[in-house]
C-alpha cells in the first residue's frame, strides 16, 4: 500500500516536472497564446477589482517606505524637479532637432511625444514578483487599439514597450528587462548608442556601443534615437525622454564604449502609463 | 490530509487569492526598494501541510497560473514553484516540526531557493545582460520578508484546511500530535 501512494507520488512529480519542461519548451519565444489569453481574459477583472480595493493598503505601505527613506520633504522638489528636465529635454531635443533638420525638412517637433501617436492610459494591474522579470500588465488591450511593439511612456519618460496583448491587458516589457534594447542618442551633442539594463538594479541602464572617439559627459540628457533604414526601424520614435548620464568615466568610455545612464522614470513605482498606439516608427 | 471536494474547493480559492494578491497587492508595494513575494511562502505552507504531492501540485498551479496572468512564457514559475511544494513537503514526511519557528524559517530558506531558482531558469533561458549585485540583495531580502510572511500565511492557511488536516483531528480527539504540533 505504502509503495504504491510512493510510486503515484513518484509519477506525479516526474509528469509536473515533464509538463513544465514541455510547456516551458513549447512557449518560450512564442509569444502569448489561446490558454493565456483565456485565464488573462477570466482573471482580468478580477485582478482589476483587486487592484482597486487594494491601492489605499499599497498606498499605505509605500508611503511608510517613502517616509523612511526621507522621501517626504524631498518629494515637491522632486516633482519640480521633473517639470524641469522634461523641459529642458524637450527644448535639448528641438533644439538638436531644427540645428540637424531645419534645412532638409520644415518640421516641428517641440513636444516630447510625436505626432500622429495616440496615447491610450492604463493603469498598472500586475508585476512580475521576481527581479528576473521586469515586466507590468496593464488594463488596456487590443480592444483599447494597443498592439504588440507599441511604446510605453509615463510622465516622465520612457518605461518600455508593449510585448504581449490580450484583450483587455497588454504586458509591458520595461527597458530594465534582460530582453531590452533601446536605440538611443545624447543631446544636444547626438552621439547615438544601444541602451542596455543593468538585471536587478533598474536605476542602472548602460548605453553600450557608443564613439569612443567623443566624449559624454554627466547630466547630459538621452533620448531615443528612432532611426530608420529602408523597411526595417527602431520600434520607438524619436527624442522621448528615457534619462540621463549618471557616470561617464573616461576610461569606461575610451575600453568599452559605455556610460551609465540613470533613467527618468522610477521603472519600481509605476501606477499610470500611456501606451503610444499607431504613428509610424523610427 | 483528507481531501474531499469542499477541501480541494477551499485550496483551489487560496492558489487563486494568494496569485490576485500578489499580482495586485505584494508586487506592487515596495519595503527597502524590494517588493515581498509571498507565493514561495504559500506553496511552502501548503506542503507542509498537504506533503509533497499536494505541495508539488500546487506548486505547479501556482506558477502556471502566475505565468498565464503575466502573459510570460509558461513553465518556468511552474518549475520552481513545484519544486519548492516538493521539497516543503517531503520536509513534513521526514521530519517532525517541533517548534513554531519551523514554518517561517523553512519559508525564509525555501523562498531563498525559489528565488535562486527563478534566476536559474532565467539564466538557462539566456540572460543578455550584465547583473548587478543587488540581485542578491533582492533576494536576500524577498527571504526575510518571507519569514515574516510565512508565519501569517501559515495561520491563516492552517485554519481555512483545518478539517482536512489529520493532526488536527486527533487534537480534537485528545492525542498528543506527532507532527507539527505548534
Amino acid at each position: 500500500m505504502y509503495r504504491k501512494q510512493v510510486r503515484r507520488r513518484r509519477a506525479v512529480l516526474a509528469l509536473l516536472i515533464v509538463g513544465s519542461f514541455a510547456l516551458l519548451t513549447v512557449t518560450y519565444g512564442q509569444g502569448s497564446d489561446g490558454m493565456q489569453r483565456g485565464v488573462s481574459t477570466i482573471f482580468s477583472p478580477l485582478q482589476d477589482v483587486a487592484d482597486r480595493a487594494l491601492k489605499p493598503a499599497r498606498d499605505l505601505v509605500n508611503w511608510f517606505d517613502e517616509t523612511f527613506d526621507a522621501k517626504g520633504d524631498n518629494e515637491r522638489l522632486h516633482s519640480e524637479l521633473e517639470v524641469a528636465r522634461e523641459q529642458a529635454v524637450g527644448a535639448k531635443a528641438a533644439l538638436a532637432e531644427n540645428a540637424q533638420m531645419r534645412k532638409l525638412l520644415d518640421l516641428d517637433r517641440s513636444g516630447a511625444i510625436p505626432s500622429g501617436y495616440t496615447p491610450v492610459t492604463g493603469s498598472v494591474i500586475g508585476r512580475s514578483p521576481t527581479v528576473w522579470y521586469a515586466d507590468v500588465t496593464i488594463d488596456v488591450g487590443s480592444g483599447d487599439g494597443v498592439e504588440v511593439d507599441d511604446p510605453v511612456v509615463n510622465g516622465d519618460g520612457l518605461i518600455g514597450t508593449v510585448s504581449a496583448v490580450t484583450g483587455g491587458s497588454a504586458r509591458v516589457t520595461l527597458i530594465a528587462d534582460h530582453s531590452s534594447a533601446v536605440s538611443a542618442k545624447i543631446v544636444p551633442s547626438g552621439i547615438q548608442g544601444v541602451m542596455k539594463p543593468v538585471v536587478g538594479d533598474p536605476d542602472d541602464l548602460i548605453l553600450d556601443f557608443l564613439d569612443s572617439e567623443k566624449r559624454v559627459g554627466k547630466g547630459q540628457s538621452v533620448v531615443t534615437s528612432g532611426w530608420r533604414a529602408q523597411e526595417i526601424g527602431s520600434d520607438y520614435p524619436p527624442n522621448l525622454p528615457i534619462g540621463e548620464v549618471a557616470e561617464a568615466s573616461l576610461l569606461q568610455q575610451e575600453a568599452q564604449g559605455q556610460v551609465h545612464i540613470r533613467p527618468y522614470a522610477d521603472l519600481r513605482d509605476l501606477d499610470l502609463v500611456q501606451v503610444l498606439t499607431g504613428g509610424s516608427r523610427g | 490530509m483528507i481531501l474531499t471536494p469542499n477541501i480541494l474547493a477551499r485550496l483551489v480559492a487560496i492558489v487563486i487569492a494568494g496569485v490576485i494578491l500578489q499580482l495586485s497587492f505584494f508586487s506592487q508595494i515596495s519595503l527597502f526598494h524590494v517588493s515581498p513575494d509571498v507565493l514561495p511562502a504559500l506553496v511552502v505552507v501548503l506542503g507542509l501541510l498537504g506533503g509533497s504531492l499536494t505541495g508539488a501540485v500546487c506548486g505547479f498551479s501556482i506558477g502556471f497560473l502566475l505565468d498565464c496572468l503575466l502573459i510570460a512564457p509558461l513553465g518556468g514559475g511552474s518549475l520552481v514553484l513545484l519544486t519548492t511544494g516538493y521539497l516543503a513537503g517531503l520536509f513534513r514526511e521526514r521530519f517532525e516540526i517541533h517548534s513554531a519557528l519551523v514554518p517561517p524559517l523553512l519559508c525564509m530558506g525555501l523562498t531563498f531557493f525559489a528565488e535562486l531558482g527563478f534566476g536559474a531558469v532565467e539564466l538557462m533561458l539566456g540572460v543578455d545582460a550584465p547583473i548587478s549585485a543587488l540581485v542578491i540583495r533582492d533576494m536576500l531580502l524577498k527571504s526575510i520578508f518571507a519569514f515574516f510572511l510565512g508565519w501569517a500565511v501559515y495561520i491563516g492557511v492552517r485554519r481555512a484546511l483545518r478539517p482536512a488536516l489529520v493532526e488536527e483531528s486527533m487534537l480534537r480527539r485528545g492525542r498528543r500530535p506527532t507532527v507539527l504540533g505548534t
